[in-house]
């Protein structure tokens, strides 16, 4: 009686004991399937940082600190990239990767395009700001934890090559969930074609060759037309979608940033159409009778700092619904104003200089009322003999607030000219990798500081295009 | 009493068991039992007819009765006291006195599972703690009071002012990689959560184990190894913590009702030091406004500015148009106290009450505990109530049913604590100047809140038009209307029916519960700082333990045989709904998710794990000297993939007595013990299936990212291994007492969640890899070096040494990241590195000249700095331990507890942004030129900087301005001098007591009443840190392991008294 007692206690408890209820492991909190067009909203979603950020602006002397000036004295220091990796492109990796996306959010063709398309421009703004960087092996997840550095030489002939293979797989047919052209292939082949040819343009020092030869593919591709091109990251007006400026001004209250002298004395003198909304007047200035005056604050200042006295950046830029041009027709002007110059392409590079302004001014302001004016002012207007400053120069004012792609720009051509050196310190000519490169990653990260640096990491080593 | 009581209760159970056959008797005998040292009955002592089953116990009272035969011998026994043989013969009446047995060696102990053994039969170390001892200064959480009584245990506590914070425990250091070893706590046989749901930075609401009411505790058995603890498998694997809680007594009816009452008045200690001779501002001359009127500025929250030598200035309450000083100039003044000034005086009120009693077949104990507490920092409290009873029924001779019901309650509104964070950031930014008496009343009558952190007045009016604080809110808001409040409803208990088969075998059968309900809601006002808002979480967590165990106790001749056959399914069920809302409130005061502005976050979790386990263990005896122990256990975790996740793991220990055999005059005991075990680990469920992230929707448009965690469906169990040998020896009829352990672990192949290089496209993944390694030493001593009628001293002192290495990482990968933080754009590590010590501290160093080791210095003579990846060296301590002292001299006792630490590290950021902010003594110092090193480079003032210039190879002497030294370098992107070094002695309790004699209680309704002063963490005796840091409370939350320090909670200190009464 006893064992059967104790054999019924025994069994029960041990009655299949290895089977436990079949969804007991499968977590019920997130979905297990992702479409494409998700994962793609998902990584457009990180395109506003390329732009939204202080240390860009700081490198491309936008902006200068009247509080806690740290940033802006371009101290020693890495700076992560990984976020790009583990964010927007391994969802793209994974579209781009996917056997099974189906047809329901538009053409699987036209899907993997785009995911192609935007892996290669995020790509391409990592490998400009940190020189070499994983890309071949990198994105593998499991196969490979310990990523190779590619050079920047090969990583741009793969961008290029992805950008085109992307562009050749377009099919006719828009997708859903598409956040930035709403599903409008043609906008996406332009907007590829278009970085192409800014990338042929990177290449003017180091291989001006290859440079001519992808930005003639690049235009015969099809690049962008008209403003409507834009490639636009759109905020919303809700605190989930906002702007990074609006969180830092609006919500915590932070005047931290003025205008530099270097962007007033630029604008100032031929009454910039744009200065308005780049930046408001200095509020000392104001009085019941007057608007005020622009005044720039000297960039790397640490004394003295005012917020009362300089033009702190314009309600329009830290607007919570702020539309941040990444990709622009006018900079595609002034690509080709450059270009004509360059003996790249035939054309008149004064018309593309004078459209590639007013489509500017057309984007920051919402019109171009008395742009000719504006254009004919001396040291505006296109002087041929000045031609590569008076480009970079205007291309400069109108990349306000896309910091990263300014300082690209002033790395390859030298302008402006007129910069500050804070503190003694020279403008960084790239980003620090980040230190956890050198824990997670270290043999390829030696290597590739041995390879380029001679062993340490070093932001005043050139990048390759940079000669 | 106590401790003889609790004894006596379980001698009492023990024999309880033995009786169930009566000789033939012819008489009876009777009488009373009490202890020889201080005349009060014994309860529960063994009387027993030698060689025979006839044996009673005594009742409350230490009154007995028998029925012997005139032959018979007659044994006393009762552990801690010396069991006494008394020939019956004619005698009718045995009135007898029983001696101590100082550390008696028949000591039964609660292993693993409830299953009670005789100490000396244990192969692996486990140490006891008496409840009495770990609440003599009514200590409220079990985990706190554990610190520095237990070798190998490390406790790493937080300050007093969290009210019921976070209390660390790891046994024999590091075991895993990830960190998260922290014991498993077990109340009475049933597992219950410790889990903790503070974060790094805010409210520290503790560790769910303070739900214990401590006055309920009997005693605390610390399983350290997993020999110890190998019958609890996967949860045991971090040893475990035994806690066995006071019960009622069956036998004579009997009830005894006890009270006691602390109150303890609570203060502010150890506030960091500060500079008085400069304010607020950033640079040394006023600003000022259109009229010419200097001002202060207020929207500065550095200490840089200028000297406090009492200039009229416009201070920032008169630019409020409401203030009685609007428009008025004030005395720039120091106020040195201004951050003290912020803390109340706290207090702590505790009453308890317990009612115990039973009879021939009940026994029932009930207690009701209520806990007040108003913390140092204003508008802060705790309350609580633990509500427990527990009884036992004899249905019928050989059945019991039993059960045990704890309820906790917590209501609590806390401080929060962490970087900038709550009202700590006063240290780290803030100006000397202020008056923090003015800001005590942070609301205008017109409603508009005061603040000291705002935009400058405007150039052309020289008003403030903008009254939102920019930084900083007034503390007293911050305290007042940006509240915390959380309430835990708790019940952990078990049901259980045990059946005595025959004299031999018993059964027995136990469903156990855990089962608690956390609220979490914070408000953020309008009026302040960022946007309103209001965030509210419910966290539910249900596990059951369904339990069934077959014992077999058997002895023949020289052999004695122990088996226990058991089985466990362990099911939880924990969830969580917390929302919070997005984009403001809209309205004040209304704290709702409806009030969202936008669509608000969601979150909504449930996990289900499920681990199905059976175990056996053999335990056999030989001639009482020999012992050896076998134990195997499987467990099935659902949380691994369906093909692997069975396993098993054994564990064997063995022990000889060799006083047995050796017959030594001084050494009257001595043991010699060993064991190795094996303890398995899985890793939390959902780990090996894929599944995407979810992000607030865009315009309509639904987004879902690759996670950045990479699953792995191939995990495996992983396995430690531990060998353990020790030895126990007692000198002196145990006046001394020595217990030795040395143990090795090896963590194989741990599951660990390793940092990847982002470039892989994932941030981390779980893998089997890595060994990490543990060697350490424990020693305990007792004793007991004067011992007179009048006047006794108890010590008891341990150490312990431990070394966790880690010898392997993975194939390609050998750092593993534990944690890492940001501040000013500079990251820090807690890092290890493969061949090295576990957990390093990383960050900038000084660069330093190769051959010489000076600093280099860059052409501004400012000092140059490393990547953030210098290997400061492990975060762990050397040694640890603690010293209990407890004195008797007639009726008064004294107690005092002692802990301490050599080595171990952290960084301070509360002292680095003290420094960086101008308000730490280090950053107004006199130089060597006896000058301010604030005043002017040409007035011998600045920074002495001593080192190699970088770019001209030559030694250089310098003087380099204050604030840009401390600003922008040393207390900003140098950690090397932040490191600080962990070591301590400090007085963690203190009590004096006094018992009322007997004469005075014959006129009064109790048997007893004792009153203490009671003082808890009176005094840091030494530190290695600097003021203003307590090494010992560095215990940042969730943080598993405590390597940065960040604006904690200031010290406390608590000075009571405590009233217990017997009725």
């Amino acid at each position: 009686m006893r064992k059967i007692f104790l054999l019924t206690l025994i069994s029960s408890l041990f009655w299949s004991c290895d089977n436990f209820e079949e969804d007991i492991n499968v977590n019920p909190n997130l979905p297990t399937e992702a479409s494409g067009m998700q994962l793609v909203a998902n990584a457009q979603l990180a395109l506003s940082d390329l732009s939204a950020s202080t240390r860009g602006n700081f490198l491309a002397q936008y902006l200068a600190e009247t509080q806690y000036v740290g940033i802006s004295l371009y101290p020693e220091g890495g700076v992560s990239f990984y976020g790009w990796y583990q964010g927007p492109l391994m969802n793209l990796q994974a579209v781009i990767d996917a056997e099974d996306l189906e047809g329901s959010e538009g053409p699987v063709a036209n899907q993997k395009a785009i995911a192609k398309i935007l892996k290669g421009y995020i790509f391409w703004n990592i490998t400009d700001r940190w020189g070499d960087v994983p890309y071949s092996e990198a994105l593998k997840g499991s196969e490979n934890f310990t990523p190779a550095y590619d050079t920047q030489e090969s990583i741009y002939d793969n961008i290029f090559a992805l950008l085109k293979e992307a562009e050749s797989e377009i099919v006719s047919g828009s997708v859903s969930s598409d956040i930035i052209y709403n599903g409008d292939m043609a906008k996406w082949k332009k907007f590829s074609a278009t970085v192409r040819s800014l990338m042929a343009l990177r290449l003017s020092e180091v291989d001006p060759q290859r440079g001519e030869q992808e930005f003639n593919d690049a235009l015969s591709a099809g690049i962008m037309e008209s403003n409507d091109d834009n490639m636009i990251f759109r905020h919303l007006a809700e605190a989930n979608h906002q702007s990074y400026w609006y969180g830092q001004v609006v919500d915590q209250n932070r005047e931290w940033w003025a205008l530099t002298t270097h962007l007033v004395d630029e604008m100032l003198p031929f009454e910039d159409p744009r200065l308005p909304v780049y930046g408001s007047p200095a509020r000392a200035t104001v009085t019941e009778d007057y608007d005020g005056d622009y005044v720039g604050m000297q960039f790397g200042d640490t004394e003295n700092l005012s917020t009362e006295a300089y033009s702190l950046i314009g309600p329009a830029i830290y607007a919570q619904d702020l539309e941040i041009h990444l990709v622009t027709y006018a900079q595609a002007l002034f690509a080709q104003a450059e270009a004509v110059e360059r003996g790249w392409i035939s054309g008149d590079a004064q018309s593309y200089y004078n459209a590639a302004i007013e489509n500017s001014i057309l984007q920051w302001t919402g019109t171009t009322e008395d742009v000719e004016e504006f254009l004919n002012q001396p040291g505006v207007a296109y002087d041929s003999s000045n031609w590569l400053e008076q480009i970079s120069n205007q291309r400069w004012v109108h990349l306000y607030m896309h910091g990263y792609e300014a300082w690209a720009e002033w790395r390859r051509t030298g302008y402006p000219s007129e910069r500050t050196h804070p503190q003694g310190a020279e403008i960084p000519l790239r980003l620090q990798y980040p230190d956890n490169e050198g824990f997670n990653n270290t043999a390829s990260y030696e290597e590739a500081l041995e390879r380029q640096f001679g062993g340490t990491d070093n932001m005043y080593a050139p990048v390759w295009w940079d000669k | 009493m106590l401790m003889s009581k609790k004894i006596a209760f379980i001698a009492f159970f023990m024999s309880f068991l033995q009786i169930s056959m009566l000789h033939a008797q012819d008489r009876t005998i009777s009488g009373t039992v009490t202890s020889a040292a201080d005349g009060m009955p014994l309860p529960g002592v063994n009387v027993v007819v030698k060689d025979s089953n006839n044996g009673t116990v005594t009742d409350f009272d230490g009154n007995f009765s028998l029925t012997v035969n005139e032959t018979d011998v007659v044994v006393f026994s009762m552990m801690g006291f010396t069991t006494q043989e008394i020939s019956v013969g004619t005698r009718t009446n045995f009135d007898i006195q029983m001696d101590a047995d100082y550390q008696s060696l028949d000591e039964v102990v609660v292993t693993a599972l409830g299953i009670t053994r005789d100490k000396k039969s244990l192969g692996y170390a486990t140490q006891e703690v008496d409840g009495d001892d770990l609440t003599f200064t009514n200590e409220q959480n079990v985990i706190g009071s554990l610190a520095g009584r237990v070798a190998g245990v490390q406790v790493v506590g937080s300050s007093g002012a969290s009210m019921g914070g976070t209390q660390k425990i790891k046994i024999r250091g590091v075991n895993s990689i990830g960190g998260g070893d922290q014991p498993l706590i077990v109340v009475d046989g049933t597992p219950i959560s410790n889990a903790n749901f503070a974060g790094s930075a805010g409210p520290d609401l503790g560790n769910l184990g303070q739900d214990v009411n401590p006055s309920d505790i009997e005693s605390v058995n610390v399983l350290k190894g997993p020999a110890a603890s190998a019958l609890y498998g996967i949860r045991g694997q971090y040893g475990v913590i035994m806690i066995t809680t006071k019960k009622g007594k069956k036998g004579v009816k009997d009830i005894d009702v006890q009270w006691n009452s602390s109150f303890t008045i609570d203060k502010v200690t150890n506030l960091m030091p500060t500079q008085n001779l400069y304010g607020g501002g950033s640079s040394q001359t006023f600003r000022t406004l259109p009229n010419g009127d200097p001002y202060v500025d207020i929207l500065v929250d550095e200490s840089w500015g200028p000297k406090m030598d009492g200039t009229l200035v416009r201070q920032v309450f008169s630019f409020y148009p409401q203030d009685p000083t609007y428009g008025q100039l004030t005395p720039f003044s120091p106020h040195p106290d201004n951050i003290k000034d912020y803390y109340e005086t706290g207090y702590n009120l505790n009453n308890g009450v317990t009612v115990t009693g039973g009879n021939e077949n009940t026994a029932i104990r009930v207690s009701l505990n209520d806990t007040r507490i108003e913390g140092i920092e204003p508008n802060t409290f705790l309350n609580r109530n633990n509500f427990g009873v527990n009884a036992s029924l004899d249905i019928q001779d050989n059945l019991t049913v039993s059960t045990n019901f704890n309820y906790a309650t917590n209501s609590a509104r806390r401080p929060s604590q962490g970087s900038e964070v709550g009202a700590n950031y006063l240290i780290q930014w803030f100006q000397r100047n202020l008056d923090m008496n003015r800001l005590r009343d942070y609301q205008y009558d017109d409603g508009t809140f005061l603040h000291w952190n705002l935009r400058r007045p405007s150039t052309a009016t020289g008003e403030v038009t903008n009254f939102n604080p920019v930084y900083w809110n007034n503390p007293f808001f911050e305290a007042y209307e940006n509240t915390t409040e959380d309430r835990r409803d708790r019940f952990f208990g078990d049901l259980g029916l045990s059946w005595d088969v025959t004299e031999h075998l018993e059964l027995s059968a136990f469903v156990r519960s855990d089962t608690y309900t956390q609220n979490i809601e914070s408000h953020r006002a309008f009026g302040g700082k960022g946007l309103p808002g209001y965030s509210i979480g419910k966290y539910q967590n249900r596990e059951m333990n369904y339990e069934f165990l077959a014992s077999y106790n058997n002895s023949w001749d020289e052999f004695s045989l122990s088996a226990n056959l058991g089985g466990n399914i362990w099911d939880r069920r924990y969830s969580y709904l917390s929302q919070a809302t997005v984009g403001g409130l809209s309205s004040p005061g209304y704290y709702n998710i409806d009030a969202s502005i936008d669509r608000p976050s969601v979150s909504d979790y449930l996990l289900r794990k499920q681990v199905r386990s059976a175990f056996g263990m053999v335990s056999l005896g030989y001639q009482d000297t020999y012992f050896i122990d076998a134990s195997l256990r499987n467990d099935i975790s659902s949380a691994l993939p369906e093909d692997n996740n069975s396993y098993w793991y054994p564990s064997v220990s063995g022990s000889v007595v060799f006083s047995e055999f050796l017959n030594l005059n001084a050494l009257n005991f001595g043991k010699v013990r060993a064991s190795y075990a094996q303890a398995g680990s899985d890793l939390s469920p959902y780990t090996t299936t894929m599944t995407y992230g979810v992000g607030a929707v865009y315009n309509g448009i639904t987004h879902l990212a690759v996670p950045n965690s990479l699953y792995n469906p191939n995990i495996e169990p992983s396995f430690a291994h531990s060998y353990e040998a020790g030895i126990d020896l007692r000198f002196f009829n145990n006046r001394l007492g020595i217990d030795f352990t040395y143990y090795e672990q090896q963590n194989k192949n741990q599951i660990i969640s390793l940092d990847l290089s982002g470039t892989s496209g994932y941030s981390y993944t779980n893998i089997n890899a890595g060994l990490i390694e543990n060697k350490g030493i424990e020693l305990a001593l007792t004793g007991r070096p004067i011992e007179t009628d009048n006047f006794s001293w108890d010590m008891n002192f341990n150490i312990n040494h431990n070394k966790s290495m880690v010898v392997e990482l993975h194939p390609d990968i050998n750092v593993y990241t534990h944690g890492s933080t940001t501040y000013s754009s500079v990251t820090t590590y807690l890092n290890s590195y493969e061949g090295e010590a576990f957990g390093s501290l990383v960050g900038p160093a000084y660069q330093r000249d190769e051959a010489t080791g000076q600093i280099l210095l860059d052409d501004n003579n400012m000092p140059m700095y490393t990547e953030s990846n210098h290997n400061f060296g492990s975060v762990l301590p050397d040694f640890n331990g603690g010293f209990l002292n407890s004195f008797r001299y007639k009726n008064f006792d004294l107690s005092a507890m002692i802990d301490f630490q050599g080595g171990g590290q952290f960084f301070s950021r509360s002292q680095m942004l003290a420094v960086r902010t101008g308000q730490h003594p280090i950053s107004a110092a006199i130089n060597e030129n006896g000058v301010n090193i604030r005043e002017p480079l040409e007035a011998g003032g600045g920074v002495k900087v001593e080192g190699i210039s970088a770019s001209t190879g030559e030694p250089v002497t310098a003087f380099v301005d204050a604030k840009t030294y401390y600003n922008n370098y040393v207390g900003r992107r140098i950690y090397e001098d932040w490191v600080i070094d962990a070591s301590y002695v400090k007085l963690r309790e203190v009590r004096l007591g006094y018992t009322f004699g007997e004469n005075i209680m014959q006129n009064l309704p109790f048997q007893s009443i004792n009153l203490a002063f009671i003082a808890r963490n009176p005094l840091m005796i030494w530190q290695e840190a600097p003021d203003g840091i307590d090494p010992s409370e560095v215990s940042t939350g969730s943080q598993s392991i405590s390597w940065y320090e960040s604006g904690q909670l200031n010290s406390v200190k608590s000075y009571g008294i405590n009233l217990n009464i017997i009725f």
